[in-house]
C-alpha cells in the first residue's frame, strides 16, 4: 500500500481553516500556519510504542495504518526499516498499556476511555502515552465526522476536520469525501474541488480515485469535474480509467442540448452517447439521444429510439417521446391510437394524448376518421375539461357539417376558456349555419369589440356568405364521411386590413406563393410541427387575417426550419408583425434572419414607412421626417407619404419646405389633398388674412 | 424527552379532585430557593450496579428497554448524573464518551435526541430534546468539580452556551425553555410556543447560569414557577405535559397531544423537590391527591379529572413517598426500599429520587 504524503493534510487544513474561519469569525479557529509548521519546526520525540506493540501482535494492517499515520503526522519521520526487530520486548512494561491498546485494537473507545479515568482516579499523576491519547482523539473524531456527516451537520464536520488534521489522510479517503461533501452543502464548491484536487494528487487507491470522481458528479458543476479529469494516471502499476465519468459528462451535455433547441451538441459527445446505448441495457441514454433528436429537427430519428427505449421498459418517458415524435412526423393517427393507451401513466402522457387527439381532429380539410375513434376522443376531452380539444371536435363538427354538435362543443370550449376566441368564432359561424340568431347576435356583442372577424360576420359581408351557402349543402353529412371543403376557409380576408403602407406588395406575397391554399389547419399550438409545414400554416393564417396566429407559426419554422425557410419565415414573420401595426417588432423579426436584397428592401421600405406614420400620429414630426428620409434613399416617395412629409415640415413651423412637398404633390395629380396643405401654409405665414 | 410509552398498572381509587384555589405567585430568586446539591456519593453501590448492569452497555449507551432498546438524550443525561451520584467516574467516562462520539454532532452544539441501534443512520432524529441537553451539561459541570476533570468542564460549559443560544424562547417580555431547538416555538406551530414543564430541571439552572452567565438562565427559570403555578391553576389543578403558551395567562393543553398530567409531568414534583422548592402550594396539593388514601400517582386528564391509568411501579410510588417525606417527614415505606429495576424509565426515577433522600432526608430511608 502506498502512503500518504503529509501535503493533503496541510493543504486540506489550510482550506479547513480557512473555511471555518469564514463561518465562526476568526477568533475560535487556530491560525493556519501553527498546525501545518509545528511538526517540521522542532523535531518531536516521535512516540513508536503503538507500533512496535501491533508488530509484536503480527497485526500487519494496524502497523500500516501507525505508519501512515505518524508520516502524516511527522513528515522528517522514517519508520524502522525492519519490522521483525519490533519483538515483543519492545513493548511497554506497563501491563495497563497493553490492556489499553487491546480496548484500542478491538475499537472500545469508550472503555479505553474509561479505564484511563479509572487509573487516573486512582493514581493523578499517572499518564496514558500520547500516541494512545492521540489515537483515541482520531477514532472519536472520525466517528464523530462520520455521524455528523450522515446527519447532515455539515458545520460540525468542518469543525472537526479542522480541530483534527491528521483525519484528513488518504487513509481515510471516506473522511475526505465527507468534507468535500461538507463544503458543498455550506456553499463552498471551490473547497471541494480543492479537496478532491488533493486527493487526486496524493491518494493512490484506484478504486477510490474513480470514485471521488463520481462523488465529484454529485457535487460539483461538470466543468469542474470535466477539470479533475487531468489528474487520470494512465501510467504505473494500477493506470487510472475514467471513462466512465467522460461518458456521463458527455451524456449530461447532450441532455441538455437536449432539452434547449439553441444548443447543439458535438458529434464527439453524440457518438459517446451513442457508445453508452450499445454497451447497456438502459433506457436513459437512449431517451437523452431520442429528446436530442426530437428537439433538433429529426423527428423519424427520435422516433426510433423512442421505440428502442420504450423497448428497454423506458415507460412514461419514452411514450411521450414516441406519440411526440409521431405527431411531429404528421402520423396523427398512429400518434392518436398510441398515445391513447397510455393517457393514464402520467400527466405528461395524458397532455400528449390531448394534444394528439386535438391536432388528429382539427386537420383541415378534416380527415376521415373512424366513428370509435371520435367517440373515444370525447370522453377524455369531456372528463379533462380541455378547452382545446373542444375548440377541436367543434371544428371536426363543423367541417363535417355537425353545426347542432359544433355548437355545443364550442359552447364547452368557451366555458373552459371564456376568452377563446377560435371558439367564439366557431359558435358565431354555427349560430349562423343554423339560423340561430339568438345565439349569433349573443356572441356578436359579446365579442364584436375583441374578435374583428366576429364582428365582421355580424356586418355580413357578401363574399362570405355566398361561401358559406355552399357548404349548407353538407349540413346533414354525418362525421365519418368524407367531408368537402372545408367552411372554414370563409375566414380568408379578401380584402387587406390596416397595412396602410405598401399594402399591394405586402398581401401579394403570401397569395403568389401559396396559390389556392386557402385553408388552415387548426391546431392552437404549432409547436411540434415540422418547419415546412409550419410555414405553409403562418402563410395560411397570414391569409386569414391572423397575424398573430401566424407568428408562432413563423417563430415554429425559424426554430427548426433549414436556412430558405427560416428567411422566408422571418420573412412572414416581418409581414405578420407590420399587419398588426408592430413596427419595432416587425423590424427584429426582418433582423432575425438575412434576408435576400429584394425582400430587405420591401420589408424595410414597410418598416420605414409605419414608423414614420406612427411617428406622425404620436406627433414626433422629427422623427416621421427622419423615417421618411432613410425610406427615400432605398425606395422612391410615394404620394401619401409624401403628404406626411409635408404635413411634418408644416407642424414643425417650416412653411417653405411644406410648400414645397406640397407643390410636388400637386404636380403627381393629386391636387386636392395638395391644396389642403397649400392653404393651410398659406394661413400660417398670413393669419391676419381674413 | 419525547413522549415514549412508558408502562404501568392500575392501583386507587379516584375520590377528589383539586381543592385548593392558586396560591399567590411567588417570585423568589433561586439564591433563595435553590438549594445546591452535592450529588456525589448519594448513591448506594448495590442499587448503581443494579441498573448500570440492566440499563447501560460497554460502550455507554444507556438503553431504553421500554422503548425498542433506543437511547435517548435525556437516558445519558439520567446516567451521567446517577454515574456521578454513584461515584462511578468509570462508567460516567463510557456513557459520556457514547453521548461525544454518537449524539454531539448538531452544528448547533446541541445533543441530538434519539439514537435507534435498528435504524441507518442510528440517529433518527437529529433534533435535540431540551431536557436532555439540560441533564447532560448539569452532570458534567458537577463531575468537573467532583472529579476536578477540564474536559468535563468545558464541554458542560460549551453546551450551557448552546441551550442559551438555540433553546430560550422569548414571548411578550418574557424568556421560556424550549423543549427543542426546531419546531415548538411561534410561528412553528399553530398553537406554538408550546413547552414542557417537566424540561425545567430547576436545580440546574443556577450552575448552568454560572456557565453560561451571559444568558437569562434567571428569567428562564422563574417563568418555568409562574408557568406551573398558571397552568396548576384550574379545577383539575394538574399540568398537562404539552402547553401551548400562546396566551401565557391562559395556557392550554397543546393540539396534537394528549391532555394528560402524564409520564413526563410526574417529574416535576421530583425537580421541585431536588431543588429545594418545596414551598409552592401546589406540591401539597399533590400530595393530597398522591396519598394513599387518594388516587395515587397516575396519568390524568387534566381537563376531566379522569384518570387513564394508575402508575404501580416503585419508581412512580416512590415519588410520592418523596413528597411526604419532604414536607411531613413520613418515612419511604418499607416496600419502597429494595431498588428492583425492571424498565428504563421509572428505575431511572426511582435512582433520581433515592438519592436525593439519601443526600437531604437520609432518616427516610
Amino acid at each position: 500500500m502506498r502512503l500518504t504524503s503529509s501535503a493533503i493534510t496541510i493543504a486540506v487544513l489550510g482550506l479547513g481553516f480557512t473555511a471555518i474561519a469564514q463561518q465562526q469569525g476568526p477568533a475560535e479557529g487556530q491560525p493556519p500556519s501553527t498546525a501545518p509548521s509545528a511538526p517540521s519546526s522542532n523535531q518531536p520525540q516521535v512516540d513508536e510504542s503503538a507500533l512496535r506493540y501491533f508488530a509484536s501482535q503480527g497485526d500487519t494492517r494496524r502497523v500500516n495504518a501507525e505508519i501512515a499515520r505518524l508520516r502524516a503526522l511527522y513528515p522528517n519521520w522514517t519508520p524502522p526499516s525492519d519490522l521483525s526487530q519490533l519483538s515483543a520486548g519492545a513493548v511497554a512494561a506497563d501491563p495497563i498499556i497493553e490492556r489499553l491498546w487491546n480496548l484500542y485494537k478491538e475499537d472500545r473507545v469508550a472503555e479505553v476511555r474509561a479505564a484511563i479515568a479509572e487509573r487516573q482516579s486512582s493514581d493523578p499523576n499517572w499518564k496514558p502515552p500520547d500516541e494512545l491519547v492521540t489515537a483515541l482523539d482520531t477514532v472519536e473524531a472520525r466517528r464523530r465526522l462520520v455521524n455528523a456527516s450522515d446527519s447532515g451537520q455539515w458545520r460540525t464536520v468542518l469543525t472537526v476536520a479542522t480541530e483534527n488534521p491528521n483525519l484528513l489522510t488518504c487513509m481515510n479517503v471516506d473522511v475526505l469525501w465527507r468534507v468535500a461533501e461538507a463544503f458543498a452543502k455550506t456553499g463552498q464548491p471551490d473547497r471541494t474541488r480543492d479537496v478532491y484536487t488533493y486527493l487526486l494528487t496524493n491518494c493512490a487507491n484506484p478504486g477510490e480515485r474513480l470514485a471521488t470522481l463520481q462523488k465529484a458528479l454529485a457535487l460539483l458543476p461538470d466543468n469542474q469535474v470535466a477539470d479533475l479529469l487531468q489528474f487520470e494516471r494512465k501510467t504505473g502499476d494500477e493506470p487510472d480509467n475514467f471513462d466512465s465519468i467522460r461518458g456521463e459528462l458527455a451524456r449530461r451535455r447532450v441532455e441538455r442540448a437536449a432539452n434547449d433547441e439553441t444548443m447543439t451538441a458535438s458529434a464527439e459527445d453524440l457518438a459517446t452517447v451513442d457508445r453508452l446505448i450499445r454497451s447497456s441495457d438502459e433506457p436513459g441514454p437512449v431517451l437523452v439521444l431520442a429528446w436530442y433528436n426530437y428537439h433538433h429537427g429529426n423527428p423519424a430519428r427520435a422516433l426510433e429510439l423512442f421505440k428502442t427505449a420504450l423497448d428497454r421498459n423506458g415507460g412514461g418517458k419514452a411514450a411521450e417521446g414516441y406519440a411526440m415524435s409521431l405527431r411531429a412526423l404528421e402520423r396523427l393517427v398512429e400518434a392518436e391510437a398510441f398515445a391513447y393507451d397510455w393517457r393514464d401513466r402520467a400527466p405528461a402522457n395524458m397532455k400528449i394524448y390531448l394534444d394528439v387527439a386535438t391536432a388528429l381532429l382539427a386537420q383541415d380539410p378534416p380527415p376521415r376518421l373512424e366513428a370509435r375513434i371520435v367517440s373515444r376522443i370525447v370522453p377524455v376531452v369531456a372528463s379533462q375539461r380541455f378547452p382545446d380539444g373542444a375548440q377541436a371536435i367543434g371544428w371536426y363538427s363543423y367541417n363535417t357539417g355537425q353545426y347542432q354538435r359544433a355548437r355545443e362543443w364550442f359552447r364547452q370550449a368557451l366555458k373552459w376558456r371564456a376568452d377563446d376566441e377560435p371558439s367564439a368564432y366557431g359558435l358565431a359561424l354555427s349560430a349562423q349555419q343554423l339560423n340561430d340568431r339568438a345565439n349569433f347576435n349573443a356572441i356578436v356583442a359579446q365579442w364584436r369589440d375583441r374578435s374583428e372577424r366576429i364582428a365582421d360576420l355580424a356586418a355580413g359581408a357578401t363574399p362570405r356568405a355566398s361561401r358559406q351557402r355552399v357548404s349548407q349543402g353538407q349540413l346533414l353529412q354525418p362525421a365519418d364521411r368524407e367531408p368537402q371543403v372545408s367552411v372554414r376557409s370563409v375566414s380568408v380576408r379578401t380584402e387587406a386590413p390596416r397595412a396602410f403602407v405598401e399594402r399591394s406588395t405586402v398581401e401579394a406575397e403570401p397569395r403568389l406563393r401559396r396559390g389556392g391554399h386557402r385553408t388552415c389547419v387548426m391546431t392552437r399550438n404549432s409547436k411540434g410541427l415540422a418547419p415546412d409545414t409550419a410555414l405553409t400554416l403562418g402563410w395560411c393564417l397570414m391569409e386569414a387575417d391572423r397575424p398573430m396566429e401566424a407568428v408562432d407559426a413563423f417563430d415554429q419554422a425559424i426554430r427548426r426550419g433549414s436556412a430558405r425557410t427560416r428567411e422566408e419565415a422571418a420573412y412572414g414573420k416581418s409581414l405578420a408583425y407590420l399587419r398588426k401595426n408592430l413596427t419595432a417588432e416587425a423590424a427584429v423579426a426582418a433582423a432575425q434572419t438575412p434576408q435576400t436584397g429584394g425582400r430587405r428592401i420591401e420589408l424595410s421600405a414597410s418598416i420605414l414607412g409605419q414608423r414614420a406614420l406612427a411617428a406622425y400620429r404620436d406627433g414626433r414630426y422629427v422623427e416621421a421626417i427622419l423615417a421618411l428620409s432613410e425610406r427615400a434613399r432605398i425606395v422612391p416617395e410615394q404620394t401619401d407619404l409624401m403628404l406626411i412629409r409635408g404635413w411634418s415640415y408644416y407642424r414643425l413651423g417650416r412653411y417653405d419646405d411644406a410648400e414645397k412637398i406640397f407643390r410636388a404633390v400637386q404636380r403627381t395629380g393629386s391636387s386636392k389633398e395638395a391644396g389642403v396643405g397649400l392653404n393651410a401654409v398659406m394661413e400660417a405665414r398670413y393669419p391676419t388674412r381674413q | 424527552m419525547r413522549n415514549f410509552a412508558r408502562r404501568g398498572s392500575t392501583l386507587l381509587p379516584w375520590l377528589l379532585a383539586g381543592l385548593l384555589a392558586a396560591a399567590p405567585a411567588a417570585t423568589p430568586s433561586w439564591g433563595l430557593a435553590v438549594q445546591p446539591l452535592n450529588v456525589v456519593g448519594t448513591l448506594p453501590s448495590a442499587e448503581w450496579e443494579a441498573y448500570r448492569s440492566r440499563f447501560v452497555e460497554d460502550n455507554g449507551r444507556v438503553v431504553d428497554n421500554a422503548n425498542g432498546n433506543i437511547s435517548h438524550s435525556e437516558g445519558q443525561g439520567y446516567g451521567l448524573l446517577l454515574a456521578l451520584a454513584a461515584n462511578d467516574r468509570v462508567t460516567f467516562e463510557k456513557i459520556w464518551t457514547f453521548i461525544f462520539t454518537e449524539l454531539l454532532i448538531r452544528d448547533d452544539g446541541l445533543v441530538a435526541w434519539k439514537w435507534d441501534p435498528a435504524a441507518r443512520p442510528r440517529v433518527t432524529d437529529s433534533n435535540n430534546a431540551t431536557d436532555g441537553d439540560i441533564l447532560i451539561a448539569y452532570a458534567l459541570a458537577k463531575a468537573a468539580t467532583a472529579w476536578k476533570e477540564p474536559r468535563y468542564a468545558a464541554a458542560a460549559q460549551k453546551l450551557a452556551r448552546a441551550i442559551g443560544k438555540n433553546t430560550f424562547g422569548r414571548i411578550g417580555g418574557s424568556v421560556f425553555l424550549l423543549p427543542g431547538a426546531e419546531g415548538f416555538n411561534e410561528g412553528e406551530r399553530p398553537d406554538g410556543p408550546v413547552v414542557n414543564l417537566s424540561y425545567w430541571v430547576f436545580e440546574a439552572f443556577p450552575v448552568l447560569a454560572g456557565l453560561a452567565p451571559e444568558y437569562k438562565w434567571n428569567s428562564v427559570w422563574r417563568e418555568g414557577v409562574g408557568l406551573l403555578q398558571q397552568a396548576t391553576s384550574g379545577r383539575i389543578r394538574l399540568p398537562a405535559d404539552w402547553i401551548s403558551i400562546q396566551r401565557r395567562m391562559q395556557t392550554k393543553p397543546a393540539d396534537g397531544f394528549p391532555p394528560e398530567f402524564g409520564y413526563n409531568s410526574l417529574r416535576i414534583p421530583l425537580y421541585l423537590l431536588r431543588a429545594g422548592m418545596t414551598d409552592l402550594e401546589w406540591l401539597r396539593a399533590l400530595r393530597q391527591r398522591w396519598s394513599a388514601g387518594n388516587e395515587g400517582v397516575a396519568v390524568v386528564n387534566v381537563v376531566t379529572g379522569n384518570i387513564r391509568e394508575r402508575l404501580t411501579d416503585q419508581g412512580y410510588t416512590i415519588l410520592s413517598a418523596a413528597l411526604a417525606c419532604a414536607l411531613d417527614g413520613t418515612p419511604v415505606p418499607e416496600g419502597l426500599k429494595t431498588f428492583q429495576p425492571q424498565l428504563y424509565y421509572p428505575s431511572t426515577l426511582y435512582l433520581m429520587t433515592k438519592s436525593w433522600l439519601g443526600e437531604k432526608h437520609p432518616q427516610c430511608v
